[in-house]
């Protein structure tokens, strides 16, 4: 279930601690074309099963993290802060 | 123009302690309440701020990543403040949170029951031991927890969801009374 949120500072919390902000996409480059950043701004897949989401532990730490879910299963399989997430630009 | 003193006035000022077998629950004085960020959570750069504010854990309380809260019961003079400034400067930035959050003390046999029936977050001593700190929701309200022994723990909240949290704590407590 995604009612509990294995925050990697806090420990195991309820979602209610937490805002979930959408999809963690990799930013484009500052100088990336107008459709890259169209996509990276509005369109979003939708995607059946694994997901990248930005979650705000906002009643906690005040940290943002990527939580990976499934959405079909509403299964976690783990949480990080943002700060520890190494992008490499597509 | 009118000159009128700024009068303090505790936001939990006519409570009285509640006081039972399983659990009590006591306001706590006004001193100070510092909020200490710095851009680096390294584990060292905490040390060198309890090191050269020479304090302990129940002092300096873990917010999250590279914050902290300095508490205290006295009120900080000008000068006093100046000072920890100064020593902290090099490290982090310091914002002094005294005017806007408020602590309560609940203690006793029971306080652990009390604040799991407001909170998720794991109180067991084997995880949340003395000097652990963390900030969670009791309710609705956004809390920081301090464990200050085996069965009391300091609770810290924004002046104006003092009395909310106390009257909400009162009522957690009932049943222990
Ligand atoms: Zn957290």
């Amino acid at each position: 279930m995604a009612s509990l949120i294995p925050c990697p500072h806090c420990g195991q919390r309820p979602r209610e601690e937490f805002t979930v902000k959408g999809a963690a996409l990799v930013r484009p480059a500052a100088d990336a074309g107008r459709n890259a950043w169209l996509d990276y701004v509005y369109l979003r897949d939708n995607p059946r099963g694994r997901y990248d989401e930005h979650w705000h532990h906002t009643s906690g730490c005040r940290r943002w993290l990527v939580v990976t879910r499934d959405t079909a299963t509403h299964e976690i399989e783990g949480a990080r802060d943002t700060a520890a997430r190494t992008e490499t630009v597509e | 123009m009118s000159v009128s003193a700024i009068e303090h006035r505790a936001a939990l000022g006519g409570k009285a302690p509640l006081i039972s077998t399983g659990v009590t629950l006591r306001t706590l004085p006004e001193g100070h309440v510092l909020h200490l960020l710095s851009a680096s959570a390294d584990s060292d750069v905490s040390a060198t701020i309890s090191a050269v504010l020479g304090c302990d854990a129940l002092t300096k309380r873990s917010v999250s990543p590279g914050q902290w809260f300095v508490v205290g019961d006295e009120p900080l003079s000008a000068a006093a403040l100046a000072d920890i400034v100064k020593k902290v400067k090099p490290h982090a930035e310091v914002v002094d949170q005294s005017h806007g959050r408020v602590r309560i003390a609940i203690a006793g046999a029971k306080a652990t029951s009390v604040l799991a029936k407001g909170t998720a977050a794991d109180l067991a001593l084997n995880v949340f031991p003395v000097g652990h700190a963390t900030t969670t929701l009791i309710g609705h309200i956004a809390t920081h927890i301090t464990r200050v022994s085996e069965d009391g723990f300091e609770l810290m909240v924004l002046r104006g969801f003092a009395e909310s949290l106390w009257e909400e704590l009162a009522e957690l407590s009932v049943e222990f009374r």
